[in-house]
């Protein structure tokens, strides 16, 4: 389990859940709008780095009043799309029912630990949980469909996934401008 | 090593006396203007710091009626009825009985400007000297200002502003010459504004611009601007497409147009914007555009000191806001002077021609006296600068 | 930079982010830090440092302006920034974060200072330390490469708006260690167009600072330069060599309306 905080809103902290081998992704799915969990599928997730940059984006909207969803939780998941359709972005972001590797994402309440969290998330998901970094994000995206959904150009060929990431970055930031 | 002490003036005095004409566009102005000899321009560049005295500025512009802009024919008569007049007048103002004797150099301006009344004064130029046995200086206009500009501002080595009727550039000193950082890609600020008010038939005197600055005061509705194309590129600009636009606001208006949104309410058909709202937005566009490019340059060069030089720049409205960018940068320092020296004057070319002339720089042939269109400011080679 | 800017800065960004400035332009002003805007630090093992763009309010344009602008520009860079970041040769800093509604954008930090203090590597430092060995061969294929992404820019239809010596920032070459590669910075002012005047403005702007700033080898420079842009069209076959003539000829056309334009004082 990973626990971020953006440097200029110390305010806030976020945790970050990967899974791998999830069972139960329809069952989770189905409780989803009462969750204080926003569930990803980590198939659309190319880095730690793409993650971290939709959450950024999301307390910049959220600091300035611009939040187009109800939370901070569910701005970070719209922030990950390269549109502004938010239920568009739910749909491809969000967990499916055949989900296999899942991101959990939760903004911690006042006086929250870690560990509650921990218990929570793992209450819900069965699967195996491993760190949050680079190198397991790499082997669960699906490069053709993360290149679809981000509009990526056509001679745009990143030879490192760093490369891509790079890319997919630049969408978050500049999304909806 | 710049020595500006190196040629005598006459009769052994410790002082030079320069008489400046200056007629490029429609002011007619004659100068005269006097340097102590200082023992700190011996060596080093303090071409800034002249110590000069004005003894006479004498200017009569040449005035037609509203919505009408001055013609080169016209303007040049305007300058051969009165040059010989104001030439006597500056004369008996600074107290100059005898010009063979008293008067160092005549400076007139070789350019640019417009072509007839260039011509008009280099005669009356060239007859004086003939006359009276005095040496000729050609000057360039610009430089003129810039000139001027430093020596009433003390500003050492500032980016410098000009903008006036038939220029508008951003200008920065290197290696001996005034070097055009950015500038106007189509008309002038000044023709600009000038245009626009004869499009709103508004009096040419003092000047357009003046009572355009006077209406934009007048302005009721300042938080409210009419929204116009912003065209800076890089350190230039373009204005031609902003007068184009703002030119058929005001026709709108004054055909009272009800179709057009921008200036009539589509519900009510009542008038939501008026001339005064119009000059407004105008300068506000336009000067915010000259700052920027201003800043731009200074950013470029390293500079912190300004000098808004040329008739526009006496709009108190354009040095506000060049003074509030430069308070926002380090040591930054606006420098302006007022009418008597913004707009053109004969003082102007005196001060540059008798720095000219104090480097060795005189016409050796009427030939060189022959008057140009076209001068560009980095043309000219500054002798008396390090 | 006055000081007031800098804590108008350090007050939006906390004191969770330490900033040096290191030069006021005229729109914005940048400074360098070492934490990233959301990645942990304690993946910075290598000390990397990014820049962080404000552009302030500028408080003698009509706020309504200033606020268009500011919006405008932040925005339109950092979409060039990210679309020119797809295309294959063209060398900008990456993008990483940005915050419209403050004017802050933040970037890669790009460059290194120069050998015997003539400060930071842009074009313009580095052409004033070669003033002594002016037309050596590392300036030209310096300059040659500048031409090349400008060229390279012009034919995918995108303009910079703002070219001067000190807005191409030159990168050591990691493989040839005296090379260096031109990135181009600072696309406030850019566009995407297809037009031929706005290319041609373009090469006239920068024509024109190479001139003003770098007046003795001027003519040799912008020869390079041109020579280095052509290269790039004429290697696009036929529709290459047509369009390359249809903007150097705007380009000597924009170049006469400029001395046209001194007939009037």
């Amino acid at each position: 389990m990973t626990l971020i905080t953006i440097p200029q809103f110390p305010e806030y902290n976020v945790s970050i859940t990967l899974f791998k081998d999830v069972t139960n992704s329809k069952v989770i799915r189905s409780h989803i709008a009462d969750s204080k969990i926003a569930f990803l599928d980590a198939k659309l997730i190319v880095s730690t780095e793409q993650v971290y940059s939709a959450i950024y984006k999301a307390l910049i909207e959220n600091k300035y009043n611009r939040l187009r969803t109800k939370t901070i939780l569910s701005e970070c998941l719209f922030c990950l799309s390269p549109t502004s359709n938010i239920g568009d972005a739910f749909k491809k972001f969000g967990i499916k029912d055949d989900s296999k590797n899942v991101i959990c994402l939760k903004v911690l309440s006042n006086g929250e630990s870690l560990d509650d969290v921990n218990k929570e998330v793992l209450d819900v998901v069965d699967g195996t949980m491993i760190e949050f970094n680079d190198d397991n994000l790499k082997d669960m995206y699906d490069v053709t469909l993360v290149r679809k959904i981000y509009k990526l150009e056509k001679d745009f060929q990143p030879a490192t996934t760093t490369e891509l990431s790079r890319a997919l970055v630049n969408a978050i930031q500049i999304r909806g401008l | 090593m710049v020595n500006l002490n190196t040629i005598k003036p006459k009769n052994n005095r410790n002082y030079y006396l320069a008489l400046g004409l200056e007629g490029s566009a429609n002011k007619l102005g004659v100068g005269i203007l006097k340097h102590p000899i200082l023992p700190s321009h011996e060596s080093g560049d303090n071409s800034h710091h002249c110590q000069a005295e004005i003894l006479s500025n004498i200017r009569d512009t040449y005035i037609t009626p509203p919505g009408e802009g001055f013609l080169p024919r016209d303007t040049a008569r305007h300058h051969r009825n009165w040059c010989v007049r104001l030439i006597k007048r500056a004369l008996e103002e600074a107290g100059i009985n005898d010009p063979r004797n008293d008067i160092d150099v005549i400076c007139f301006t070789k350019g640019p400007g417009m072509g007839a009344p260039l011509h008009s004064v280099v005669i009356a130029a060239r007859t004086c000297s003939l006359m009276w046995g005095v040496d000729l200086v050609g000057v360039n206009h610009c430089v003129g200002h810039i000139e001027m500009g430093r020596e009433i501002t003390q500003a050492i080595n500032p980016v410098v502003l000009y903008v006036s009727g038939g220029n508008t550039q951003v200008i920065a000193y290197s290696e001996n010459r005034y070097r055009i950082f950015g500038e106007t890609l189509d008309i002038a600020i000044g023709n600009c504004l000038d245009r626009f008010a004869r499009t709103l038939k508004i009096p040419n005197a003092p000047s357009p611009g003046y009572n355009i600055e006077q209406l934009a005061n007048k302005c009721k509705n300042k938080d409210q601007l009419v929204e116009l194309p912003y065209t800076v590129k890089g350190m230039d600009l373009s204005m031609s497409g902003i007068l184009a636009y703002i030119d058929s606001l005001a026709k709108d208006l004054f055909k009272g147009n009800k179709k057009n949104k921008i200036l009539f309410d589509q519900k009510t058909g009542e008038q939501k914007v008026t001339v005064e709202d119009l000059c407004y937005s105008l300068q506000e566009n336009l000067f915010a555009m000259l700052v920027e490019i201003t800043e731009r340059a200074m950013a470029h060069v390293n500079a912190s000191q300004v000098l808004i030089v040329g008739g526009v720049g006496c709009n108190v409205r354009l040095q506000e806001m060049m003074g509030q960018m430069c308070k926002d940068r380090a040591n930054g320092q606006v420098h302006a002077t007022d009418e008597r020296f913004c707009i053109d004057n004969g003082v102007m070319i005196a001060q540059a021609g008798l720095l000219q002339y104090r480097m060795g720089d005189v016409v050796k042939d009427l030939k060189e006296t022959v008057v140009t269109q076209k001068f560009r400011t980095d043309e000219v080679y500054v002798s008396w600068r390090e | 930079m006055s000081q007031e800017i800098v804590d108008e800065v350090a007050k939006y960004l906390t004191s969770n982010i330490p900033i040096v400035p290191i030069s006021q332009g005229a729109e914005a002003v940048v400074f360098t830090t070492t934490i990233h805007p959301y990645i942990p630090s304690s993946n910075n093992e290598k000390k990397e440092k990014f820049i962080i763009k404000y552009r302030p309010t500028k408080k003698y344009r009509h706020p309504l302006i200033d606020k268009s602008l500011t919006k405008h520009r932040t925005l339109s860079e950092s979409r060039i920034l990210s679309k020119l970041y797809q295309i294959d040769g063209i060398k900008v800093p990456k993008l990483i974060a940005c915050d419209p509604y403050n004017g802050c954008i933040w970037l890669e930090f790009l460059g290194e200072d120069l050998p015997n203090g003539f400060g930071f590597s842009n074009l313009k430092n580095f052409l004033w330390m070669n003033a002594k060995d002016p037309y050596n061969d590392c300036v030209k294929d310096t300059l040659y490469k500048v031409g090349q992404q400008i060229g390279l820019l012009h034919w995918n239809d995108y303009c910079h708006g703002d070219l001067t010596s000190s807005n191409i920032v030159l990168v050591k070459d990691e493989d040839y260690g005296t090379n260096w590669i031109p990135h181009l910075i600072d696309f406030g002012l850019g566009s995407t167009s297809s037009l031929v005047e706005d290319k041609g403005v373009d090469l006239y702007v920068l024509e024109r600072a190479i001139i003003s700033t770098h007046s003795s080898f001027a003519d040799k420079y912008n020869e390079w330069l041109i020579q280095g842009f052509s290269d790039v069209y004429k290697s696009k076959g036929k529709q290459g060599n047509k369009k390359l003539n249809e903007v150097l000829k705007r380009f000597a056309e924009v170049r006469l309306r400029g001395r046209k334009r001194s007939m009037i004082g």
